[in-house]
Parts: structure tokens; C-alpha cells; sequence
């Protein structure tokens, strides 16, 4: 959530000399990340990102609080100011201007008050320009009130126009599915279900509460008598409605964080003052306060040596205490009690035993009870305050954890690195395709941004392809490579996620070179496999597609040697023509076949229908002699004739 | 006979290396070389001596021929320019063999896997396809959270797991904290985690598809000061090396909240381009590169490790975000990263 807070409303509750670049650079460090200073109609104002937990901060008061315990740290004087009050209406649990019933687990605490013959006027220049400068447009004086305090105080308030009511009753329960209601901006929502709503006592609603008011009962011109409404609201109740609306607001966004009770009194006195300062409203004596379960305060009791073990520092008793007492934390220090199980049997008796380690209990203010609960909030509020720039930096000591057993990282790493060397051009294409890239059983997105990228590939093929289209101004012949994940349904459980790797060559790459480029690969990667290519046959382009697991397994850990031949060989050049439909690959391996002598046979060169082979003969050894080649050659030569092959 | 092949080829390899012509090379040629030349008579008489005595005679023979061969044709191609007295220009421009390019993201995350390495960070993958579970609820987020909302996640089209609840496309790397805290059971654990993960959103700064990478380090008596070292090890590995002022960079963390870490922090690195000093591209001297923090114990509650006894730190990246980072690699929208574009792809 990012706020915006005037420099000049901060320091009514702020009391420093501190500069703003100060204020930035100090609170972005140990608080509230000041993302920005921009002028503004009343002077600096600061951007602001409040992290979800510190709503309580989401104010002018809050990051006064703040920085009030901030500054000092760097021996900047500051001071928090208090909230000023005249108000001194009485809390009652009933008053004869409104009969309410509240539903407890919706509304943990519901406070109004009726304020009477209020003139309805523009505020102040001075508030509109706060408002103005927080991103809010004034509209009237009782509209803007309700604005300003939000932004001061960090809670929201509503306003009725209470002659609007006209049972001057109020039911506040979980709606219906399918109730509707109009709001303020003259929208008409048929709720979910389980939203708050306030209802007159006639079925109608008034307000859909937290989220926005009813257009039926909303201040206009004319109004005259309004009543004054801070509430605390379920935070779940507040979300469920807001999501599913779609309709989110700043108060909203506080209300579903879950507020600080305590908080509404303050709030709604502060609202009753500025109601009859720039309203002449004259307020009722008694402030409605329903109020089951008032909040009672929490205690979290640390060891001063667990704040050390996660500091890495030694810090004092009395460095905790201080720094939590700056933050509104009350604090008990003493001494750690052990509670100590004795076996005996048939009766585990429990003795105490004192420790002379220091162990600080400290009461949490209620505006912080849902963030702080455990002891590592502690070690946060004393690490951030002492400041993480004063820890110093330090590689860990410690034993070293096992190497993961088939890692396929190095692999894959050397495949890429393999591919670099041999002219590949890596690509990474989005792994969310169309339907018509991908088969129909394909995991689908309940969510996605369109209708091109709504489904989890199975293939890198329609990808590649894709790439290749897009390429067509390219002159010179290229190769284009991805590694990445497909994703492969299973029912009832993740798909298996296949790493693949796929190739293509664009339409001028010469196909043998094409053949070669994989040959080298997997030559370099010692995997003993066939090249293996297939082809689009549309678009004219060859592929090749591996699982990178799969060549892992098959790839010889380590190099192995063959010595050099110690007699030399005999390499002769024949050239045959091989009758139509016959595949030269299977010819070659036949050849290669005929005699463990027959070395190797390479295709050195074509010529129209011809194809001159070059085979070496190679014994281990001794040198062969003319007859021994011959003898050789006699059998290949058979061997060609047999698959009417001529030889030239 | 050994000795006289030995002379035979010290005499022959001097008369070529002075031959002056194309034909006083072709006559030396037919003197040692032809068919009734000199190693072929020398041949002629191996047929006399003992077995084992030809057999290195022979192979001595056929070593003179190669030798043999190789002067006559250096020679050869000597005389060949030296007749042309040809006019050499050197800076005809070279004919460069075709090199491939690997991806930017591919070149940053070797070099960060790298740099964990060697700190004895063990690289792991967790499933980009993911539950519920792993993704949100084991890191202590629960269904419903408002913290849930910073995490814009793409949901699967299945029917969720009655144990992990619904299926998504991961939206970070911290799904294989307690994954990792599954497979290893016992502390050490020092894991750097890099993966794709999937957000739904598409803007300057966020591509639909991005690489994060997460480290996690868990044992005993591991402090914030560990997580200050880890980090500011990266920053200096990863912006400084090959500089040749020596190292400057510097990282720094402060206060932010993350529901699986606590405390938890944001991480900033100096920058680059002004050493921290503040320019047009950091404003303020330092870059934000993302979130980490001292793994929550309901974290380690949930990958079965005892909070009492241990304790960690985490963070989590964006690749994309380290490596624009770089100097030199100035682009205003993340999404270029991943163009396809050859022209592009090429300068890599």
C-alpha cells in the first residue's frame, strides 16, 4: 500500500528539526521505505510504501509515531506530538438517537454519534490543499472531514445523513446472496453474500458498511443532521465483499488489514471536533460505543540472548528495552524462569529453576497486536531500530550440505555451451501458447492474459516456429536453439515437467550442415546415438528435439582413449551411383560392417547422380598390403553390387 | 642401414630447403621419392634383415617419407609466392567463423549459479507448476491473506489436491524452500534455487514470464550478520569482477515485510554507474533488487525442521533485474529481454 504524507501535516505530530532528505534517508533505513519527496501544494510530500503488516502506520500520525522513534537513533531530537481533543462526549452503550443491533463477529466495536445543524459548506483552504496533496478532491466540509481524518488517523469514517434514517434504527448483519443495494456512486450491486450491511429496520439497505455508503441515506446539500460513524470491521468480511465486487479503496485496503479498536475513539472525537469547528455542528452528548470484547493487552516475553543468537551482536538488557519503549512497547524485564520436567516415576513433578539470562516481556501496544505475537518480531523491532546498517557482514561457518545426486545442471549447461560453440543462437520463447499450438489435453489457465498465451506447451516446436517467421529478414543461413520446461498433464496430480531441447534451422541451412551441427553435438557430449532430424514439412524446416535427461543418461561420464595407430592406413576414394530411393546412410553402415578392418567411410564428394566415398582400411596391427586391400575392397565391392549400386 | 636412412633424410631435407625452382624440387622429388628412388631401393633391401629389425626400419622409413613430403611441399609453396612477389595487404578484413550467442538470462544465471557455488550453495529445481501449498499456504500465507495480493498468480485449470489445494504457476522461487527442507531433512542447508516463475502481469518493469533465484541457508546459529555476508558476497562477485578498481560495490537491507520471514528485508545494491554516489539512472544511489529475510518458524515448522534448534535466512531475485542492473545493458522495458528478434539475440 503506498500513502502520500505532507511534510507540513506530518510535523503537527512531529516535532524535528529534521530536514526531509534526513526524514527520507533515516525512515527508508530503519521504517518505512520513503520512496520519494515531491512538491506538493503545501510543500514536500513523501511517498510512501507501508507493508501489509504496519497498516498501523498508514497514516500521518502512524509515521510520526515512527519516526519519532526513528530520529533519535541518529541523534536527530524528535518528539511525537499528541492527538489534540476537545470532544469529551460520554461513551455510552445506548443513546435515544439510534437503536442498533450489531452482529459481533462482523463489527467487533461500532461507534456513532448524531451531530446536529451542520452547515454543509467547502472546507478550509488548508484542508483542501492537504487533500488535494494526498491525491483526494475536497467536495464539502463534512465529506472532507471524513477524508482527512482517514489519512490522519489511519481510520475510516462514514457519514449519514441521519434524517435520511427514518426508523433512526440500524441493523448491521451478514447480507443475503442476491440482496442489492445502490451506492454513493449510483451503482447497483446484487451482493454475494455474507457482506456487511447495515439495514433501517425495514429490509432496506443503507450501507454497504466498509466497502461504500448507500445513495439512499448519503450526505447532500440539503443535509442538515449527520451522524458520525467509525467502526471496527471484520477484516475477512471486508476482503470477501471488496474482491468480489471488484471494488477497492483506501478504506477498504485498511479495513481488510485489520485495524486497531482502540483507534476509533480517538477517530471519532476528533471527527466530532472538526464537525463543529468548520461545521457548527452541534454534537450530541453521548457517543454510541458497542463494544463487546474490549481489546486486552498481549505480552510476548523474549530472552535477551535469542534477540543475539539472530543479531549476531551482543545487545544489552537495557539497548532492548529502550529501543521497545521508543516504539510504544512497555517492558518487564527480569529474570528467565525455567520450567524443568523431573522424571520420577509414576508422577512427573515440575520444579522452577531460575537462570541468571535476562528475558524482557513486553506489553504490545494494541495498534501493533497483529503484527507482533512471537519473538522473532521482537528480534525485528530491535534489529531494524539499532539499524541492520550497524550489524556487520559475515559468511556463514559451518559444514557443507551434500552435492544433489544427478544433478542435470552442468549438463545442460555444457549443451548450451556446445551449441554457442557450434553457431546456435539461443532463444527463450513464453511457455504459455494458444489452443492451436498445443494438443487439446493441455493444462489450461482459469486466468490468463489472453487467448494467445492461455495454455502450458507440451512442445517447443509451434514456438520455434513462430520465431523463425518472424526472422524473414535475416539473409545469411541460422540455427536457433531453447532449453525449457513442457508441461505434460497427469491426472490428478502437477504435470511432469519434461526439460527439452529443441533446434531449428532456417529453411537456407544447408541440410547436411544441419546434420553435422547435431552430429558435433553429440559427438562433444560423448552420446552415442544417430543424429536424428525431423522436419516440417510445410514450412520446410528441420528440427531435432531431445530430453535433456535422456542424453544425460546416455552421455559417457568421462572421456575415454583410444591409442594412435601405430601402422599408417590405406584411404582410397570410390565413386558409385546408387539406384533411386536408396538411402545412403544404411549403405555406408553397411559397408562399415562388411569388415572390422573397414576403418571409417566418409562421403567426400557428390556430383550429379554420383557419390564418391572415401573408405580407410586400417589393420591394428601392421600395414596392409595391396592384396589385403584388395581383398577388402573386393567384398565392399560385392557388397554395393549386390544393392545395384554401380561402381565407377 | 639405420644410420644411412638417417643421412639419406638429413641430406635430402638440405638440398630441398635450397632448391631454387619449380623443376629442381620435381627432380629431387624422383630422386628420393619416385618409384626407383632412394627409400624405395632402401626398401628393396629391408626384405634381407631379421623381423624384428624391419619392423623399425620400416617405421623409420615410412617417418623419412612424411618428412619428406612436408619439406618438399612447404618448399613448394614457398617458391610459389616468392616467384609471384606478390604485394601482401594485412588488413583485408578476417573471415570470422560463425559463433552461436547464448541468452542473456542464460549468461546471468551461470554466473550467479557460479558465484553460489562456490560458497557451497548446492543448485536445486523445484516445479514451475505448483500447489497452492508450496507456493503460499507452507509459507505461512494462508487462504484469503491480503498479502496473497502482492503475488499476482496464474491459476491452473485442474482439480485442486485435496492435501495442497489448487494448482498454479509458481510465482516465485520460495516454493522450493520447504520443498528443499523435504528432500535434504537435516540441516546444513545452503540451496540456490533458479527457476521460471509466471505472474500475471505484463508492463516496463514485469514480463509475464521471468527467472527468479532463491537462496536458503539453514543451521544452527545462523544470523542476520550471515545474510548481510551472503549478499554483499553476490554484490561484489556479481558487479565487480574483472574491474580493475577492485571491488565497490556494496549492498545494504532494510525494513520490509514478507509473511515467511521475520524480520524481514528489502535488499539494495550500490549502483553501478555512479558507485553509489546517485546518477540519472539510481536517483539515489542504490538499486533495490529484492526481498530476503530470516526464515519465519512456521516455515521451518512446515518443511518438518525445528525452529528451536535452527534457524535461516532466504532470499529471492529477479535475474532479469540483477542483470539490467549491469552496466551497459540499458533497456526501458523488461520485456525486450525476451524478444526474438536475430538482430537482437546477436549481440550477446
Amino acid at each position: 500500500m503506498d500513502i502520500l504524507i505532507p511534510d507540513n501535516w506530518l510535523r503537527i505530530y512531529l516535532k524535528t528539526k529534521a530536514k526531509p532528505e534526513d526524514l527520507q534517508k533515516y525512515l527508508s533505513l530503519c521504517g518505512p521505505s520513503m520512496e520519494r519527496i515531491h512538491k506538493g501544494k503545501t510543500g514536500p510530500v513523501y511517498a510512501i510504501e507501508i507493508t501489509t503488516n504496519r497498516v498501523d502506520s498508514a497514516s500521518v500520525y502512524g509515521i510520526a509515531r515512527e519516526a519519532a522513534a526513528i530520529l533519535p537513533q541518529f541523534k536527530i531530537a524528535a518528539e511525537l506530538q499528541p492527538i489534540q481533543i476537545n470532544s469529551a462526549q460520554k461513551l455510552a452503550k445506548k443513546v435515544d438517537y439510534l437503536e442498533a443491533e450489531v452482529d459481533p463477529n462482523l463489527c467487533k466495536r461500532f461507534t456513532c454519534i448524531l451531530v446536529k445543524s451542520v452547515k454543509i459548506t467547502p472546507s478550509p483552504k488548508w484542508m483542501q490543499e492537504r487533500l488535494e496533496d494526498v491525491g483526494l478532491r475536497p467536495i464539502n466540509n463534512v465529506v472532507d472531514i471524513t477524508n482527512f481524518l482517514m489519512h490522519e488517523l489511519g481510520q475510516p469514517l462514514h457519514t449519514f445523513d441521519y434524517d435520511k434514517i427514518k426508523s433512526a434504527k440500524m441493523i448491521l448483519r451478514a447480507s443475503l446472496k442476491g440482496e442489492n443495494i445502490t451506492t454513493l456512486d449510483g451503482k447497483k450491486h446484487i451482493l454475494p453474500g455474507g457482506d456487511i450491511v447495515i439495514e433501517d429496520g425495514s429490509g432496506k439497505l443503507i450501507d454497504l458498511a466498509g466497502i461504500m455508503g448507500g445513495n439512499a441515506s448519503a450526505i447532500d446539500e440539503n443535509t442538515q443532521n449527520v451522524l458520525l460513524f467509525v467502526q471496527h470491521y471484520n477484516p475477512l468480511a471486508i476482503r470477501h465483499t471488496s474482491m468480489k465486487l471488484a471494488h477497492r479503496t483506501k478504506a477498504t485496503a485498511l479495513f481488510e488489514r485489520d485495524l486497531d479498536p482502540e483507534n476509533v475513539i480517538p477517530t471519532i472525537r476528533r471527527g466530532i471536533d472538526l464537525l463543529v469547528e468548520l461545521a457548527q455542528g452541534k454534537p450530541e452528548e453521548k457517543i454510541l460505543d458497542i463494544y463487546p470484547k474490549p481489546y486486552k493487552e498481549k505480552k510476548v516475553s523474549v530472552p535477551v540472548d535469542f534477540i543475539n543468537s539472530r543479531l549476531g551482536i551482543k545487545v544489552t538488557t537495557q539497548e532492548v528495552v529502550s529501543i521497545l519503549h521508543t516504539l510504544g512497547f512497555i517492558c518487564h524485564s527480569g529474570e528467565r524462569t525455567r520450567l524443568q520436567n523431573q522424571t520420577d516415576p509414576g508422577q512427573a513433578r515440575m520444579t522452577k529453576q531460575t537462570s541468571q539470562d535476562d528475558i524482557v516481556i513486553a506489553d504490545i501496544p494494541s495498534y501493533r497486536a497483529n503484527d507482533v505475537s512471537i519473538p522473532e518480531d521482537i528480534v525485528e523491532e530491535v534489529a531494524r531500530i539499532y539499524g541492520y546498517h550497524n550489524l556487520p557482514s559475515q559468511i556463514m561457518a559451518g559444514a557443507l550440505p551434500q552435492s544433489l545426486p544427478q544433478s542435470p545442471f552442468e549438463f545442460e549447461q555444457k549443451v548450451k555451451q556446445t551449441l554457442l560453440a557450434l553457431g546456435g543462437i539461443e532463444v527463450y520463447t513464453l511457455s504459455l501458447v494458444s489452443k492451436d499450438e498445443t494438443p487439446t489435453n493441455s493444462l489450461k489457465l482459469k486466468n490468463p492474459l489472453g487467448a494467445d498465451s492461455e495454455y502450458l506447451r507440451q512442445s517447443l516446436v509451434p514456438s520455434l516456429k513462430y520465431v523463425v517467421g518472424n526472422n524473414t529478414r535475416e539473409k545469411d543461413p541460422y540455427h536457433i536453439f531453447e532449453m525449457a520446461n513442457v508441461y505434460t498433464p497427469k491426472k490428478g496430480d502437477l504435470p511432469k515437467e519434461k526439460m527439452l531441447l529443441v533446434g531449428m534451422f532456417s529453411q537456407d541451412f544447408p541440410y547436411r550442415k544441419a546434420k553435422g551441427v547435431v552430429e558435433a553435438l553429440l559427438k562433444e557430449l560423448r552420446v552415442q546415438a544417430l543424429p536424428k532430424l525431423k522436419r516440417l514439412e510445410d514450412e520446410n524446416l528441420w528440427y531435432y528435439e531431445y530430453e535433456t535427461r535422456a542424453l544425460q543418461k546416455e552421455a559417457a561420464l568421462s572421456p575415454s582413449h583410444q591409442p594412435i595407430p601405430k601402422y599408417p592406413s590405406q584411404v582410397e576414394d570410390m565413386t558409385i551411383i546408387l539406384p533411386n530411393g536408396t538411402y545412403l546412410g544404411e549403405v555406408i553402415q553397411k559397408i562399415i560392417k562388411v569388415n572390422p578392418q573397414i576403418k571409417s567411410v566418409d562421403l567426400a564428394n557428390t556430383y550429379q547422380d554420383t557419390q564418391t566415398l572415401r573408405i580407410e582400411y586400417q589393420h591394428p596391427e601392421k600395414t596392409l598390403t595391396d592384396r589385403e586391400v584388395a581383398f577388402l575392397r573386393n567384398k565392399v565391392i560385392k557388397l554395393l553390387t549386390s544393392l545395384s549400386a554401380s561402381i565407377k | 642401414m639405420e644410420q644411412q636412412l638417417h643421412n639419406l633424410k638429413n641430406q635430402a631435407l638440405a638440398q630441398i630447403m635450397c632448391a631454387s625452382s619449380k623443376e629442381e624440387l620435381e627432380n629431387m622429388r624422383i630422386t628420393y621419392l619416385g618409384r626407383k628412388g632412394q627409400i624405395n631401393l632402401v626398401t628393396e633391401r629391408l626384405k634381407n634383415v631379421g623381423q624384428e629389425e624391419r619392423k623399425v626400419l620400416g617405421r623409420l622409413v615410412n617417418d623419412t617419407k612424411t618428412a619428406l613430403e612436408y619439406a618438399l611441399r612447404t618448399r613448394q609453396q614457398e617458391l610459389h609466392h616468392v616467384s609471384k612477389k606478390e604485394w601482401f595487404d594485412p588488413t583485408v578484413p578476417g573471415i570470422m567463423p560463425q559463433i552461436g550467442h547464448l541468452h542473456l538470462v542464460t549468461q546471468a544465471i551461470d554466473e550467479i549459479a557460479g558465484i553460489f557455488e562456490k560458497i557451497g550453495f548446492v543448485r536445486v529445481r523445484y516445479p514451475e507448476v505448483e500447489w497452492d501449498w508450496f507456493a503460499f499456504e507452507a509459507l505461512n500465507m494462508p487462504k484469503d491473506h491480503p498479502a496473497r495480493d502482492e503475488w499476482e498468480t496464474f491459476f491452473v485449470d485442474a482439480s485442486p489436491s485435496p492435501k495442497y489445494g489448487n494448482m498454479v504457476l509458481t510465482p516465485h522461487t520460495s516454493s522450493g524452500q520447504v520443498r528443499e527442507m523435504e528432500r535434504v531433512k537435516t540441516p546444513p542447508i545452503r540451496m540456490i534455487n533458479i527457476a521460471k516463475c509466471y505472474r500475471r502481469q505484463s508492463d516496463n518493469t514485469h514480463a509475464p514470464m521471468f527467472h527468479q533465484f532463491e537462496g536458503l541457508v539453514i543451521d544452527e546459529g545462523i544470523n542476520i550478520t550471515h545474510l548481510k555476508g551472503t549478499i554483499d558476497y553476490f554484490a561484489k562477485q556479481f558487479y565487480d569482477s574483472g574491474r580493475d578498481h577492485g571491488p565497490t560495490a556494496v549492498s545494504r537491507i532494510r525494513p520490509f515485510h514478507f509473511m515467511f520471514t521475520e524480520p524481514s528485508f528489502e535488499v539494495d545494491f550500490s549502483c553501478v554507474h555512479c558507485e553509489g554516489r546517485g546518477c540519472r539512472f539510481c536517483k539515489s544511489g542504490w538499486h533495490e533488487v529484492g526481498g530476503a529475510g530470516m526464515v519465519h518458524p512456521n516455515v521451518l515448522k512446515a518443511g518438518g525442521i525445528d525452529p528451536k534448534k535452527y534457524s535461516g535466512f532466504a532470499f529471492g531475485w529477479g535475474v532479469e533485474r540483477a542483470q539490467l542492473l549491469k552496466p551497459g545493458i540499458e533497456l526501458d522495458d523488461l520485456r525486450t529481454l525476451y524478444s526474438t528478434d536475430l538482430r537482437y539475440l546477436k549481440q550477446f
